[in-house]
């Protein structure tokens, strides 16, 4: 059965945010991995099997929107759940309107974001 | 010619004797000589005759015709030979030189024409006389009587000057021709030789008189000299004297002209100055109010230059609202003597407003009366960019500081929200691990851990943010807190004008200096009166009035107090004032006075905050004074800028 559980892959520079993740995606039943850059997960094997990408806005070198751009470019159409520190109100609609699935302000709740994994993930 | 001719004896002398009692040719028998037998030539006689004339001439000129007469007598074998000169006027014969009988008549005289001489020079001939006293009975004195008597003329440079005779007194005595002979050498041997010794002697006097005036003209010259020296020292002295003087005139009067010179360039630099720096300057007078102004002044008030000033007349240019601030000026400089510095506006008469800036200095004369004497700065323009720049300034300040906080806020919430996010998923996992059937307990166990280790980042957020704005340790120097104050009082004028706030100062004159980061002390007192206008901005109903104030405190503390008029504080609040985060305001941060109390306490200090009886607060702090610490640097003038205080904060 594990090998059947969708890959919900993190990217964030936080270290929190990587270690705390992953566990609570498990306990919702995805499988999980966690990276610190945008170009770690690209130069991954995990790119095409990631079903769902949790994303970080602002980190150091490639940005959540370059990677999604990147994306785009390789015709990855992975679902993005962006996730940011910086309370800006007008960066969710902004982020929406590109494609994104949800947007969420860190600290977020637990059903927060279990909502929008089931929003970018309907079939499962 | 001889001075012995002219010496007297006792001769008698009858100038009026008749001349010729008997014809020449009766007595002259001068051709029987050629007759007469000749006797022989005595050349040896003759020869000797000539070398002792010769030697007489070498030895003793001046008895020369002694020798002469004496040689004639010898030779001739006459009783008596001599030699007759004429006198100097040619009127009468002197004998010169006489030998023989007649010796004893040397220098008797005769008129020209009262002996035979006269004819003698008369024809120019020898002549041989017997008895001549026939002819010239005035020689009849001569004794004994000439029975013959022998003559030549006797010449000198040619002329004929006297006779040389031979005389016989006896009969048996006959001169021949031989006698005439000789008496002819000799004669002419004695022309020569008179010649030589009249040389001689004209040469020997010339060369006499020739020394006399050498001598006189040395003297002279000497004299001369003495007195060309002298009178030259006088002259030079008087010449190097005038030519110190001229020179002394002349660097006088250079002296003098430069020093016009720089008179007419410094006036020339001053007015230009005063022009261009729109400065002019006044003297004042306090006791008659005699007031002068210079010509820049007059421009800037707009009155006619040379107009009587009058302090009337000033006052009906000041400004309305400035006309206390005149009085209050006035006032003061007819008290104490003193330096002062004001302010004020001038209405000129087509509405529009001058600032001028007014620095006087304030002295007695000798009498004790007042004098002022000072400049006056048309700051106008200065004000007016000054107003325009502030305005600019405030505004890119209040920008600057809205977007720093803004910034500042949002970076201090990204580094909170980091490890809240991650307490929050830990929190989130830790539950549903528990939950699960059955439970996760060593993965609960670890998510809790996460969740208290990112508890902690958070913490050490805040510890990093306090830490940030006290980082630097405080460096230690002497700062005078009077001044310290005035200049972030200066610095922040422009916010007070906008927020149209008054502020007033008490320093204490005898405040010690602090030791301590002046910067950051500064940094203090920027907070505290930033604060106390913010606690102003809504107040509407009374005056927005901040007093600071320095003074010594107890313990050798000084004290600075920032005492507003805004909305207060609730007084159990007051101790969470100085709390991290904690703020009244509506875009606060509760940064501010965290920090400020850090740097107090950091300069050993404390700061401390207290409600007032009347609307608003009063924020203190105290500080050691230095160890020692000498009474706050410089005198403090009293200077009023009431411009400042309350003209311009009271717009």
């Amino acid at each position: 059965m594990i090998g059947t559980y969708a890959l919900v892959s993190v990217v964030d520079d936080d270290e929190s945010v990587r270690e705390s993740l992953p566990d609570l995606l498990m306990e919702f039943g995805f499988a999980a991995r966690a990276f610190s850059s945008a170009e770690e997960f690209l130069a991954s094997d995990c790119v095409g099997q990631t079903r769902c990408l949790i994303l970080d806005i602002a980190m150091p070198g490639k940005t959540g929107p370059d990677l999604q751009r990147e994306l785009k470019l390789r015709r990855q159409d992975i679902p993005i759940v962006f996730i940011t520190a910086h309370r800006d109100e007008t960066v969710r609609p902004r982020m929406l309107e590109q494609g994104a699935v949800e947007c969420l302000f860190k600290p977020f709740s637990d059903t927060a974001l279990l909502k929008a994994l089931n929003a970018a993930l309907p079939a499962s | 010619m001889t001075e012995s001719g002219r010496s007297r004896n006792d001769i008698p002398f009858d100038g009026s004797t008749p001349i010729g009692a008997v014809p020449l040719e009766s007595i002259l028998c001068t051709e029987e000589l050629r007759n007469r037998p000749s006797r022989l030539p005595e050349y040896e006689n003759e020869n000797r005759a000539l070398v002792a004339l010769a030697s007489a001439l070498a030895d003793s000129p001046r008895t020369v015709l002694q020798t002469l007469a004496d040689k004639v007598f010898e030779v001739l074998h006459a009783d008596s030979a001599g030699l007759s000169l004429l006198t100097k006027d040619e009127k009468r014969f002197y004998w010169a030189a006489v030998a023989g009988a007649w010796q004893p008549h040397i220098g008797a005289e005769a008129p020209r024409n009262f002996g035979p001489c006269g004819d003698v020079l008369d024809h120019n001939i020898p002549m041989l006389f017997n008895h001549w006293e026939r002819r010239y009975p005035y020689l009849s004195w001569a004794m004994p009587l000439a029975d013959e008597g022998l003559l030549v003329p006797f010449y000198v440079n040619g002329k004929a000057v006297g006779t040389i005779w031979a005389v016989a007194h006896d009969k048996r005595r006959k001169f021949d021709a031989e006698d005439l002979r000789l008496l002819e050498r000799m004669s002419r041997f004695a022309s020569a030789a008179y010649q030589v010794v009249g040389s001689i002697e004209n040469l020997r006097l010339e060369i006499a008189a020739r020394e006399k005036a050498e001598t006189a003209v040395r003297e002279l010259a000497n004299g001369l000299e003495t007195q060309v020296r002298v009178r030259t020292g006088e002259l030079e002295r008087s010449t190097r004297d005038l030519f110190d003087t001229n020179r002394a005139l002349e660097t006088e009067i250079a002296e003098r002209k430069r020093a016009e010179q720089e008179l007419r360039r410094s006036e020339a630099f001053l007015a230009e100055g005063q022009h261009l720096s729109r400065t002019g300057s006044f003297s004042w007078r306090v006791a008659t109010d005699e007031i002068t102004w210079s010509e820049q002044l007059y421009r800037i008030f707009e009155f006619d230059i040379g107009v009587r000033v009058t302090l009337e007349l000033i006052g009906r240019r000041v400004h309305p609202e400035d006309i206390p601030l005149l009085n209050d000026m006035i006032e003061r400089a007819r008290g104490a003597v003193s330096d002062f510095e004001y302010e004020h506006r001038l209405l000129m008469p087509d509405h529009s407003v001058k600032y001028l800036h007014l620095i006087a200095h304030g002295s007695r004369d000798r009498d004790g009366r007042q004098e002022y004497i000072g400049a006056v700065q048309d700051v106008t323009q200065r004000r007016l960019s000054e107003e325009a720049l502030s305005k600019a300034r405030s505004e890119l300040a209040h920008v600057a500081r809205v977007t720093s906080l803004g910034v500042l806020t949002a970076s201090i919430a990204h580094e909170v929200n980091q490890p809240l996010s991650g307490i929050i998923t830990n929190a989130s996992t830790c539950l549903r691990m528990l939950a699960a059937d059955p439970p996760n307990v060593d993965g609960a166990r670890e998510t809790a851990h996460r969740t208290i280790r990112d508890g902690n980042r958070a913490s050490q957020v805040i510890t990093r943010l306090r830490a940030l704005f006290c980082k630097k340790e405080a460096t230690a120097e002497s700062v005078d807190l009077n001044e310290a104050t005035r200049e972030v009082i200066a610095l922040s004028l422009s916010e007070r004008q906008r927020n149209q706030i008054i502020l007033r100062s008490e320093f204490a004159d005898d405040l010690p200096v602090v030791a301590g980061d002046r910067v950051q002390l500064q940094q203090v007192i920027l907070n505290l009166l930033r604060n106390a206008s913010d606690a102003m901005s809504a107040v509407v109903d009374h005056p927005r009035l901040v007093l600071v104030k320095t003074e010594r405190d107890e313990d050798d503390h000084v004290r600075l107090t920032v005492q507003d008029s805004g909305v207060g504080f609730d007084p159990h609040a007051a101790d969470r004032l100085f709390e991290a985060f904690y703020t009244t305001k509506d875009h606060g941060m509760g940064i501010g006075l965290c920090v400020s109390r850090s740097i107090i306490e950091s300069h050993h200090g404390r700061l401390w905050a207290a409600p007032n009886d009347g609307p608003g607060a009063t924020f203190s702090f105290a500080i050691p004074s230095a160890p020692g610490g000498l009474t706050g640097v410089g005198t403090h003038r009293d200077i009023r800028t009431p411009a400042v205080t309350d003209a311009a904060e009271n717009l």
